[in-house]
């Protein structure tokens, strides 16, 4: 069943010029296509749609005693983009989340670089499944866990202050929020490098060693080009997460300052301004897409598909 | 591999890089398996006695075992249908050009970047409406929404890997589609899609924000985690962490294993 | 499911008697295992409790599900805009009883999502003078909760890092000493509550528009001395690590928890007044079991149940019932002194509302919420 695979290096970086478009079977609709496109667009449509078209007409409905009605009214639009502190904000969590996804890359590529390429096949393997075992224990566990490490007595300054120096103050910072956010996405980023990388033509690396290239010049020039589509995944997804996250800004970041995700809490505390958050909440959709789109769009460019 | 060892320094410090990522992602997970074990409510340095009391209060409570297999059954179900689906997108991405294929792609992975809070209510006012609310059904039907794209991204990771002549060889040698689909594209995405599975059914054990609105009084074990947490910062949240920890390493050891025993099954990448 | 449900609940009434007597007769030995002793019934009712967390754990609920053959199927909510959320979009009648604080109930009835209730049915006489009519609750002349649990806020502080004559006041929070260390309890309407009273006004939540500008000036200089805005759980961590050593906006509900587990922090009432929070019960509109529900109130307001509510395991409260009080002294006596709970305790809380040192919280008179949470917005912001 698998011989196919085996038999198949995966040349994955070859620029497609032989690409047999031409004699695929399928033409117009096909039972054939019907079954993989379909479901996902039926469940799609029926399950997501459905809430997203409530989510923006909520965006329109008004708030009276409490409690939501339905309405036809552009003030909670108004109100949120005539707020200097909803722009302050969304650009903050802008960068925050910017620069989440290049920490990311940067410090999970070594890691996905070793373990592709520095690592025996079965430890390779154990690498793989031991990144996977974190998405299983509650995000929510273990940024708690890292208030023990950051705390101003806490494990890593008691470390610090037994040679010496500190204590510094971590937790309620930035620098806590992007642990917070590591704790997220560093296992996933590398994952997902990692699934590119293990694809990059052997053969490639080694020519551009013999053609004397130096090892940072054959990872700059070979390997991160043919894991591109991998990389820019793994940043967007990083990306998205950490834009949208509210537990890391919240539990190590003390909402100090506060993130998109936490204006959006903090609307809804206006006595029910669902609203507003639903505007704040839209914003964010159209960022991510947006985002989404561009890097989508950047990592296949000339691949061919 | 060992044509590449250029350098054994640089070799070396990169795997200890690798060693230092894995104490990362590690170490509240550690962390969290201590505090289970220590008798204080709320976790401190230096350590107070060792205990199980939290372990019992955890076994005891009826909520957290209602809790666990809602979670169980949800998780599994969910990662079948969101990863079966994921699949299909990323093959229709990766096959077919079509009209309104960007609308297609945008319904797709759409998902993730609605914040969790308001997406919550969202479903909530949605599934309400069609008589879905506050039951486990809701909770897969929000999950697998949510889980989707993820299964998706990363099946159609692997797919772009493909030699695209592959399909159309098989084709060429009088396969028909749905045989080339069984032997040539299904054994090639075959470690994405376990890594789909994997990742799509974490996800839906994490996942508490949304779930808290759409299962109303019927509980999966992060929004029971959430009550912990919020309500009483106790270590029982680290009770169920580690349980869950140990359940999943005991999985993921016995992966290995029978991996390990059937050698010829072993794809390119392990 | 529903109808199912009623036919029990008929049920029950029918033949409640037996099940008294079996219940007591079971007592203490179900007590030690609730969950296997429930099943020598058949099919107990569900009694749904949208609550914060703690109120429907087996040291509250047990005796009574016991007594009336019930089973509580808790929701616990970690924000009271969750829960107006959950409500307002799910199906009418879904949760049968809900605890909230009284600007809830306010938002609550506003909304018409809660019963009115007969204030004939729970002993109020019971009750100290000061706690029978809290105004919160009652609309009109109607009464639509019924208070079960109170407590104060004042300035919550670390005993190794100040002293209690050091935090009687709220202007400890603007100490050199204190920067970056002080934490807020997320939530505006205690944290502007305290600057409204230090700001000196008599009544902290009804004022113009001259106080209200104040207030928000007095805010603002404290923001420099603020490291963090915490909800619930963090707040706790926050307190508990030494993360910070003072936090606005809350009281003994916390730091009483972390206290009792050997946490070195306190609150104290400081010399500008604290602020009143209290808990109460509601029926949720639509509910298909009033009756049951009417008898958990009766019963958590009765001395047996205000125990318990005093005792909570998972925060504690002080309680309005004077008979409550006599009891506790009976059976928890060291709670109940470090309460204050008892007649001549120099820190009894009916006598610090009598002295008129406490303010209840309670949503802005002259302002919106709006203006308040966007200044709070603003504030934590800047």
């Amino acid at each position: 069943m698998s011989d196919q695979a085996n038999t198949v290096p995966g040349p994955s970086n070859m620029p497609v010029a032989v690409w047999g478009r031409t004699r695929r079977p399928a033409k117009g609709f096909s039972l054939y296509g019907a079954t993989f496109s379909l479901p996902l667009l039926v469940w799609q449509l029926l399950f997501f749609v459905a809430p997203l078209l409530f989510l923006i007409a909520l965006s329109f409905w008004s708030v009276r005693n409490f409690r939501l009605q339905p309405d036809l009214d552009v003030a909670s639009w108004l109100y949120v983009y005539r707020s200097g502190l909803f722009w302050e904000t969304y650009l903050r969590t802008l960068a925050m989340a910017g620069f989440a996804a290049m920490l990311a890359s940067a410090l999970a590529f070594p890691c996905a670089y070793a373990i592709a390429f520095k690592l025996a096949e079965a430890s390779r393997r154990w690498a793989i499944f031991l990144m996977v075992i974190p998405f299983f224990t509650s995000y929510l566990v273990r940024v708690y866990s890292w208030q023990v490490f950051l705390s101003d007595h806490g494990i890593i300054n008691a470390a610090l202050g037994s040679i010496g120096l500190g204590p510094y103050t971590m937790l309620n910072t930035l620098f806590g929020t992007m642990i917070g956010y590591l704790t997220l996405t560093f296992p996933l980023v590398v994952l997902l490098q990692l699934f590119s990388l293990m694809f990059v033509d052997r053969t490639l690396i080694e020519a551009a060693h013999n053609m004397g290239a130096g090892r940072l010049r054959a990872v700059f020039a070979v390997v991160i080009p043919s894991a591109r589509v991998g990389l820019v995944i793994a940043a967007l997804f990083c990306f998205i997460l950490t834009f949208g996250d509210f537990v890391s800004p919240l539990y190590l970041g003390g909402g100090n300052p506060p993130t998109l995700s936490i204006m959006i809490t903090d609307t809804t505390k206006s006595g029910q301004q669902w609203p507003r958050a639903a505007v704040i909440a839209l914003t964010m959709i159209a960022t991510l897409l947006a985002t989404a789109f561009a890097a989508v769009g950047y990592a296949y460019r000339g691949r061919g598909r | 591999m060992s044509e590449l060892n250029r350098n054994p320094l640089i070799d070396w410090l990169l795997r200890l890089y690798v060693l230092a990522s894995f104490a990362f992602i590690f170490a509240p997970i550690a962390a969290s398996f201590v505090f289970s074990l220590n008798e204080d409510r709320f976790p401190s340095l230096p350590l107070g006695g060792f205990s199980t009391q939290w372990y019992e209060a955890v076994a005891t409570d009826p909520l957290v075992w209602e809790g666990l297999s809602n979670t169980l059954t949800i998780g599994v179900i969910v990662s079948l249908v969101a990863t079966a689906l994921g699949f299909g997108a990323a093959y229709t991405d990766y096959r077919y050009r079509f009209f309104g294929k960007t609308v297609y792609l945008a319904l797709a992975l759409l998902p993730p970047t609605i914040p969790v809070i308001i997406l919550g209510l969202a479903m909530l006012a949605f599934l309400s409406r069609v008589g879905l609310s506050g039951q486990s059904l809701s909770v897969i039907v929000a999950h697998v929404v949510m889980t989707a794209p993820f299964a998706m991204a990363i099946i159609r990771l692997r797919l772009s890997q493909m030699d695209p002549d592959l399909e159309a060889a098989a084709w060429n040698l009088g396969a028909s589609e749905w045989a080339a689909m069984r032997h040539v594209i299904l054994p090639f995405a075959r470690p994405a899609i376990l890594a789909a599975l994997f990742i799509t059914m974490a996800v839906s054990f994490d996942e508490f924000a949304v779930a808290w609105f759409v299962s109303g009084l019927n509980e999966t074990l992060p929004v029971r985690v959430l009550g912990f947490l919020q309500g009483q910062v106790s270590p029982r949240i680290n009770a169920i962490g580690t349980f869950v920890f140990l359940t999943s390493m005991t999985l993921v050891i016995l992966a290995q294993l029978v991996l390990m025993r059937r050698p010829k099954e072993g794809n390119p990448d392990g | 499911m529903t109808d199912s449900r009623r036919d029990t609940s008929i049920d029950l009434v029918t033949t409640r008697r037996s099940f008294v007597k079996g219940a007591t007769v079971l007592g203490m030995g179900s007590l030690a295992t609730p969950f296997i002793g429930r099943r020598a019934f058949a099919a107990p009712t569900e009694l749904t409790m949208l609550a914060w967390y703690g109120h429907a754990e087996p040291d509250m609920v047990a005796e009574f599900e016991e007594e009336h053959n019930v089973r509580f199927k808790p929701k616990y909510y970690t924000g009271g805009d969750n829960m107006m959320a959950l409500i307002s979009q799910s199906p009418p009648g879904t949760y049968d009883l809900i605890l909230s604080d009284a600007e809830y109930v306010q938002m609550l009835n506003a909304a018409g999502y809660i019963e009115p209730l007969d204030p004939d049915d729970y002993s109020f006489d019971d009750f100290f003078p000061e706690l029978q009519h809290f105004p919160g609750h009652w609309f009109d002349d109607q009464l639509f909760s019924v208070l079960t649990r109170f407590g104060f806020l004042g300035v919550a502080y670390n005993t190794k890092a100040l002293t209690e004559k050091e935090a009687s006041t709220y202007r400890v929070y603007w100490d050199e000493k204190l920067r970056g260390k002080v934490g807020h309890f997320d939530w505006h309407l205690p944290n502007l509550g305290q600057m409204s009273l230090l700001a000196g006004n008599p009544a902290p939540y009804d004022i113009d528009e001259a106080a209200w500008e104040k207030v928000q000036e007095l805010a603002m200089t404290l923001r420099p001395n603020v490291g963090g805005f915490f909800d619930y759980g963090g707040t706790f961590s926050s307190l508990e690590n030494g993360q910070m050593l003072a936090m606005a906006g809350i009281g003994d509900w916390i730091t009483g928890v972390l206290e009792r587990n050997g946490a070195p922090v306190r609150t104290v009432i400081p010399e500008e007044g604290g602020l009143q929070f209290t808990e109460s019960f509601s029926i949720g509109r639509g509910t298909q079991k009033a009756d049951l529900a009417k008898k958990w109130i009766q019963y958590i307001t009765s001395p047996r149940g205000q125990v318990k509510s005093a005792l909570m395991e998972a925060y504690p409260c002080m309680i309005p019932s004077r008979k409550g009080w006599e009891l506790l002294a009976e059976v928890a006596p060291e709670e109940a002194r470090r309460q204050g709970m008892l007649a001549g305790a120099s820190n009894n809380p009916i006598e610090l509302i009598r002295s008129g040192r406490i303010t209840f919280r309670q949503l802005p008179v002259q302002q919106s919420v709006e203006d308040w949470n966007d200044f709070w917005s603003r504030y934590k912001g800047a």
